[in-house]
């Protein structure tokens, strides 16, 4: 297993496929100076490879993934996907790059609910630049052992089976990377594992790089790559105790 | 997926509300619909019995609206009779027994003479004679044309010409008989009527007529004139080959409720000219009032019809008004459920504009739904309750009747679905992802 601070650029063989170069995100606080979450040199994840990373409650691991996945414009700094700046592109065009090149997949799924599960991947696939196939739509959810739920609601499924749901349509439009949030914490531990060798069987036969953020030691150690966000994050050193969603 | 599709499942998500607020919208477009094509129907049914051959009628002294109604519509009263003479002041020599023109006729193109009072099954009963239907029009100057059978012959005392729908309705054919009753529907019974033919559908009043030869209506109880009611002075018309022969009523006996006229038109002179002439004239005197159908139905739709139309109209767009923002109610009301789902959707990589036309395709789905509903409860309302327009009203209107305002019913609701829409999809375009996912 490799784990070792993701700052230099060495420590990585294969092309990058996300970079994030003196990342900057702060909130403004009533009444205050502004609050930094994320003071980032550098951060770099290889095509393909599978990173878990890891950080307590406050670290800042949802305000990387807004920042990574192009839903939050950091203060400053550059986040590269396959080498595009989306610091620099309009909200529109980081949408459809996200759409066309990151998967994400929430702790709490959030699919959605008035849509089937072949439907929830389908949506996805309508936010891309290529066509809506709904064969890969189908043969997405066979891979994750949905071929009997195609035309389940989310309401009408386990929660294991929407978590394999929400794997599905992160994987949809073939991103180049897959963030995960927390993507065992609203399951019960007999089906934890299930969901981690999900995600990395996938994303290997996808040739998708993954990015599994967590605050579970157990579930970071099951990676190759293993990171710890203070680590690399100066603002989580300046506000250790920070509390809140960030 | 479209963003149909999208939209539409949304839709079904919330289907309790969507269905309710479609159905809070349908009731007001059919409110809408039913008005609009009522009040359509009723003015369209005014101004088409106001084409039908003649341009003035001549009649008892008294309101010249009601003498209209009457004798054009066959709603309301008669005013009360004109006596024969006058009727034959219209006629040119050769009509007359005396064998000098009448003291109109010059003035005069075309003279039908109509005798009204009588009933059979809910329907009036008209007495004329073969020239209704010869020389009058069923209007834009197309002449009667008969589903069945042929107009009746004058010498034919006892035969009868039914309107379209009165055959319709009481499944009459040619052959068969009528007695129509004297007064009212539950007054004495005439002596039977033979049907001798059956109008094609004319879409005016005709089509709710009973036409029976006046001839055979006069010999009926109550219809001469009595005899001590005649002037002394007024002349009882010798019998003549071509006139009255033995077994009819004399003429002075006779009394006819109004006279259906056609003006000639001086040569040189507009024919407009000669009938406002010849109305003054009439009207100056004291046996009878000369009315203008036209003129007498434009006063009506003017004081009346046309303002309660808009009212009606004013009305009815509050209440789609009142729908739309019901849109508006139920979008505001689902926002939170909504918000989250923008959230997924901009998360997945759909852009803020995708958003927006989402919410505002959803709202037209609604919109035309209902509107779609609205328009078959509307004429389906209009034609449950046709036969009781027809009856209580003398216009025709089923669930085929239809105005030109109904096609821009749908594009209207769009528009205030739209607007109604804006402010739930302007707060859609602007979720904040990061918040509601986090």
């Amino acid at each position: 297993m490799k784990q070792s601070l993701p700052n230099t650029q060495s420590s990585v063989e294969k092309s990058a496929v996300l970079e994030l170069h003196d990342v900057k995100k702060s909130f403004s606080v009533p009444g205050g100076d502004p609050l930094l979450i994320l003071d980032i040199p550098f951060f770099q994840i290889a095509a393909g490879e599978l990173v878990a990373l890891e950080g307590q409650s406050g670290s800042g691991k949802s305000t990387l993934l807004n920042v990574v996945s192009g839903i939050m414009r950091p203060d400053s700094g550059q986040v590269l996907i396959g080498g595009l700046n989306i610091v620099k592109l309009a909200e529109p065009q980081r949408d459809r790059l996200r759409a066309d090149r990151i998967g994400l997949v929430f702790q709490q799924f959030n699919l959605l609910p008035g849509f089937t599960a072949l439907e929830n991947v389908l949506v996805a696939m309508s936010f891309g630049s290529q066509v809506s196939s709904k064969e890969r739509a189908e043969s997405l959810l066979e891979a994750v052992g949905l071929a009997d739920r195609f035309h389940h609601k989310p309401a009408a499924m386990s929660i294991g089976q929407q978590q394999r749901v929400a794997v599905a349509r992160a994987l949809a439009n073939r991103p180049r990377v897959l963030l995960a949030d927390e993507p065992t914490a609203s399951i019960d531990p007999s089906h934890q594992q299930q969901v981690i060798d999900l995600l990395q069987t996938t994303c290997r036969e996808e040739e998708v790089a993954l990015l599994v953020v967590t605050h579970a030691p157990e579930v970071a150690e099951q990676f190759p790559v293993r990171h710890r966000l203070e680590d690399f994050n100066r603002a989580a050193a300046v506000h250790p105790t920070t509390s809140g969603v960030y | 997926m479209s963003l149909l599709g999208i939209a539409w499942r949304n839709i079904k998500q919330r289907a309790f509300t969507s269905g309710l607020t479609a159905l809070s919208m349908s009731l007001g477009v059919a409110l809408v619909v039913a008005t609009l094509i009522t009040g359509g129907v009723v003015k369209q049914a005014f101004e088409s019995g106001a084409g039908l051959g003649y341009n003035m009628i001549i009649g008892a002294k008294g309101s010249p609206l009601q003498l209209v109604l009457n004798s054009v519509y066959f709603i309301s009263k008669p005013i009360e009779n004109i006596s024969w003479a006058t009727y034959t002041e219209f006629l040119p020599a050769h009509e007359r027994p005396d064998g000098n023109d009448g003291t109109w006729a010059a003035s005069t193109q075309t003279a039908v003479p109509i005798c009204m009072g009588d009933y059979f099954r809910g329907h009036r009963v008209v007495g004329t004679n073969s020239t209704y239907f010869d020389r009058l029009t069923r209007g834009n100057g197309q002449p009667f044309e008969f589903s069945s059978g042929t107009n009746f012959q004058d010498e034919d005392l006892y035969s009868a010409v039914l309107g379209s729908q009165v055959a319709l309705t009481l499944n009459l054919q040619v052959g068969d008989t009528i007695a129509p009753t004297h007064g009212a529907d539950d007054g004495k019974v005439h002596d039977p009527f033979q049907i001798t033919g059956i109008l094609s559908r004319t879409d005016t009043p005709i089509d709710r007529g009973v036409f029976v030869n006046m001839e055979g209506f006069y010999l009926q109880d109550g219809h001469a004139k009595p005899i001590d009611l005649i002037e002394v002075n007024e002349q009882v018309e010798p019998d003549h080959d071509d006139l009255p022969g033995k077994g009819l009523l004399p003429f002075n006996q006779r009394e006819v409720t109004a006279i259906l006229l056609e003006t000639a038109a001086f040569p040189g002179l507009p024919a407009e000219l000669t009938a406002m002439g010849l109305r003054n004239a009439i009207n100056e005197g004291r046996e009878a009032q000369a009315a203008l159908p036209i003129a007498e139905i434009r006063v009506l739709l003017d004081l009346f019809v046309t303002p309660l139309e808009l009212l009606l109209l004013l009305v009815t767009t509050l209440v789609v008004i009142v729908s739309a923002i019901g849109i508006l109610v139920s979008m505001v009301g689902s926002s939170l459920e909504r918000s989250r789902d923008v959230a997924i959707m901009r998360a997945l990589g759909a852009r803020r504009s995708v958003v927006l036309a989402t919410v505002l395709i959803e709202a037209i789905l609604l919109a035309v739904g209902g509107g779609v509903i609205g328009l078959l409860l509307g004429h389906g309302t209009v034609g449950l309750i046709g036969p009781w327009i027809a009856t209580n009203a003398g216009v025709t209107a089923g669930f085929l009747s239809y105005t030109t305002a109904e096609l821009l019913l749908v594009p209207f609701l769009i528009v205030l679905a739209i607007l109604a829409a804006l402010l739930p999809a302007v707060a859609a375009y602007r979720t904040d992802v990061a918040r509601w996912l986090g």
